[in-house]
């Protein structure tokens, strides 16, 4: 399946993570296979890993490729982030406190961290990474929206100051390594692009463009020693080709799994199938600039003429969960609300209620993710019967994307994905003024509830301020919701101490691979 | 009009209606050829009365049974969507005729007239002619029609003008190769010499006389429209989803190799049998049509 350019859409408003996972397999992961040590490392040998594409860059601030921060999530560290129940840990920062007034942040810095390159880590780098994304508009400076000033009083110490009380603060800073922390002469050199300079498990040591990147042990990481030797990231874009490499144990590790393949592989002994909830959402949206979609009892047609299970059967064939809201079941902040059934008379009289007998729709479709072609194809069926004519147009993500943000749609159907924060999975998509509210949604109440979930600081009260919001915006149909997919890689038996994660984060920090 | 005009005229028509009654009766003599004849008719069948023919509707989806391998309720089986296989590939045969005909019809009327003025005009209009046709020539025809979709983007008119300009430099070249040699007969200069007008000549004269070639590269040509429209719909560039087409099927089955045989087996086999059918006409008609082929058989 496609991954690339799924980060796209995620950089440019996602969030953070939050989600219990249901255990994988988690071997003890000691094994030791001197034959293969090269440095660092304490022998667990090469894992070589296949991901769908080859990163734009790597960059961690500039690229939005989520292939980029495949590899990334690697090589960088944030200042606190997400562990399995996706729940905020210290990483770079020891400890934190919050002022009364909750509008200052002090951070105490984890001491004795060396880059990369051997040199000190310090408050400055954090003040450098984090200014640099502010000041040049960079792609995650969204984050930063609520954030006044960042300080660094001593070499230890960061304080941040914030306009009002930002409860999801900690998210937006650890929530993906795209706030990784860099190195101000590895960025001024340029080399950052090729070879970044972190902190993290593994160091960058080849970029081969086109072909591979190989990452090596970082012996002095402050998290212990990684134990395998190092990570070769190979790019294979297509995912049977990928599927073979692995049983014929080229790779030992692959995101590319054909969803349909599933069943098969769960079979498979030589293989560790790795399936969990994830957080991402997929979503139909009806473009309310243009008629007949601005009468919400037409979107209401639509999303009752519509078979939820049999799209998330014929898209995913069984491994996602239906949902009508955007946060998942496995997330603190669910709320469980199923407004639509399936029900073709009672979208036939909603049409007839809002006076539309027939209406052609283009439907906005992507061969980068051939599940918004299978759908408009179900679609064009299930539509074709209330009386609205459905044309399939598709193109590649650069052009759906452009074609989105130029309103050149009525109907298109797309995934968010790495989302934690509930202002994630709704600000910028239905808020009026939101950056990704491409489908012109505008609710004053919702307006209202978004703006107070974000200073909200009760968790009981906030939570309460998004099912509200997100009630309205099913009701109303601004986004269509779908299902939550589930996050599916499969790996050697080999590889141990390896768990997937409903973040799509992919860490071998703790892996190793027998001979 | 003349008398000798008139007299020019009988003497091209009477000179050929022999062949044609003798090309005729060889092709029908050949089993393969009435193999050939019953395919294509199917075909045809299935593209003028396909919604009578198929069970279901081409678009029906019922994901329930998605998957159901062939049998009494799905002669070909269900796809992915549960839609019915066998339905599909009958409602296939119109877009694909379409396609195949009207390029192929494009590339006839084109590539033909550009040949024949080439090769009766020769000079600076063979040479602008010809050296354009040599150009096309230098792309593979695929990279071209490609290139053509591309910029025109994709859907059926597309295919159907790409397939079309990627094919007319054949039907030039194998047009002018004949015009060059026609041109020197003794009827041509009598025409000449009578005063016809050049229009008249090319139409009247030169293309009766050029017709045997460009008639089997027309039927060899319905072949690779075929293949080619498979090619463009397999590469997403054809026939637009959910409307049916063979080449959009096995794109679409390649994912579910695993799942379902059938997926790709019928598509594929119908795309198989229809190209043979028309390279195996082609191959009858050339070996009637071709004067030295006959002569071998006649003696």
């Amino acid at each position: 399946m496609a991954r690339r350019g799924k980060w796209t859409a995620l950089a440019a408003a996602a969030g953070a993570l939050m989600l219990a996972l249901t255990a994988c397999s988690a071997g003890s992961g000691v094994n030791v296979n001197p034959s293969t040590v090269t440095s660092g490392g304490t022998g667990g040998g090469t894992l070589v890993a296949a991901i769908g594409g080859q990163p734009d860059q790597l960059d961690p601030a500039v690229t939005t490729s989520y292939n980029s921060f495949q590899v990334l999530e690697n090589v960088y560290d944030t200042l606190v982030e997400p562990d399995q129940n996706l729940a905020m840990q210290p990483a770079l920062a020891e400890s934190w406190t919050t002022s009364d007034d909750q509008l200052t942040w002090t951070f105490k810095l984890r001491q004795g961290v060396k880059f990369h390159d051997g040199s000190d880590f310090t408050s400055a780098d954090v003040v450098y990474s984090y200014d640099r994304i502010i000041d040049e508009k960079l792609s995650p400076s969204w984050r930063f929206s609520a954030v006044k000033s960042i300080k660094a009083p001593d070499d230890s110490t960061v304080v941040i100051t914030v306009k009002s009380p930002s409860p999801n603060l900690l998210a937006n800073l650890g929530g993906f390594k795209g706030l990784g922390i860099v190195k101000k002469s590895n960025v001024t050199s340029g080399d950052i692009k090729t070879k970044p300079i972190g902190t993290g498990p593994f160091s960058v040591e080849k970029f081969t463009a086109g072909d591979s990147i190989e990452l090596e042990a970082n012996p002095d990481y402050w998290g212990g020693a990684p134990k395998l030797d190092g990570v070769k990231f190979t790019f294979i874009p297509e995912p049977s080709t990928a599927m073979a490499a692995l049983q014929s144990g080229e790779v030992q590790w692959t995101d590319s799994v054909p969803a349909q393949e599933v069943a098969t592989l769960k079979n498979d002994n030589t293989i560790t199938l790795g399936q969990v909830g994830s957080n991402d959402y997929w979503y139909l949206a009806l473009n309310q600039a243009k008629s007949p979609w601005k009468d919400v009892r037409v979107r209401q047609a639509v999303a009752y003429a519509i078979d939820r299970d049999a799209i998330t059967q014929a898209t995913k064939y069984g491994n996602a969960t239906v949902n009508q809201l955007a946060i998942p079941k496995t997330s603190q902040w669910y709320t469980e609300y199923a407004p639509f059934t399936f029900d073709e008379a009672k979208a036939k009289s909603l049409m007839a209620e809002a006076g539309v007998t027939s209406a052609n729709m283009t439907f906005l479709a992507t061969s980068d993710y051939p599940e918004t072609v299978t759908v408009g194809q179900l679609l064009a069926d299930a539509l074709g019967k209330i009386g609205i004519t459905v044309k399939i147009k598709t193109v590649d993500f650069a052009t759906w994307l452009d074609e989105q943000g130029k309103g050149n749609f009525d109907l298109l159907m797309m995934g968010w994905l790495g989302n934690i924060d509930p202002d994630d999975f709704y600000y910028g998509q239905h808020h009026t003024d939101g950056s990704n509210n491409y489908q012109h949604y505008s609710n004053a109440e919702v307006d209202r509830l978004l703006d107070a979930g974000r200073t909200e600081t009760d968790q009981a009260a906030r939570k309460d301020l998004y099912a509200q919001a997100a009630k309205i915006i099913a009701d109303e149909c601004s986004y269509i919701y779908l299902y939550n997919p589930d996050v599916l890689q499969v790996w050697s038996t080999k590889l141990t101490g390896y768990e997937v994660r409903g973040d799509r984060a992919i860490r071998f920090r703790t892996a190793s691979l027998a001979g | 009009m003349s008398a000798a005009q008139v007299t020019a005229d009988t003497a091209a028509v009477t000179g050929s209606a022999p062949l044609w009654r003798r090309s005729l009766k060889a092709l029908l003599a050949s089993p393969v050829v009435w193999f050939c004849l019953v395919v294509l008719g199917t075909v045809l069948l299935c593209a003028v009365f396909g919604e009578q023919i198929a069970p279901q509707s081409a678009n029906e989806t019922d994901v329930s049974r998605a998957f159901t391998p062939p049998g009494p309720d799905a002669w070909m089986g269900t796809d992915d969507l549960g839609r019915d296989v066998f339905s599909r590939v009958v409602l296939s045969a119109a877009p694909t005729l379409q396609v195949s005909v009207t390029s192929v019809g494009i590339a006839l009327v084109v590539g033909v007239t550009l040949g024949l003025l080439a090769g009766y005009y020769r000079g600076w209009v063979d040479v602008v002619v010809m050296r354009v046709v040599d150009v096309m020539f230098a792309f593979p025809v695929m990279l071209l029609a490609i290139a053509i979709v591309a910029v025109l983007g994709a859907g059926l008119t597309t295919a159907i003008i790409a397939i079309g300009v990627v094919y007319t430099p054949i039907f030039a070249r194998v047009t002018r190769a004949s015009v060059l040699s026609v041109r020197e007969e003794p009827f041509i200069k009598a025409a000449k010499s009578l005063g016809a007008r050049d229009s008249r000549i090319i139409f009247t004269h030169v293309l009766p006389n050029v017709s045997a070639p460009i008639i089997v590269q027309t039927s060899l040509s319905f072949a690779f429209a075929i293949l080619s429209e498979a090619a463009l719909s397999f590469l997403g560039l054809g026939v637009q989803p959910p409307d049916p087409s063979w080449g959009r099927m096995l794109f679409d089955a390649k994912s579910f190799l695993n799942q379902g045989w059938w997926l790709s087996v019928f598509p594929g086999a119908a795309i198989f049998i229809t190209v043979l059918a028309f390279n195996l006409i082609g191959d009858a008609l050339r070996d009637v049509l071709d004067p030295k082929t006959m002569t071998k058989e006649r003696a």
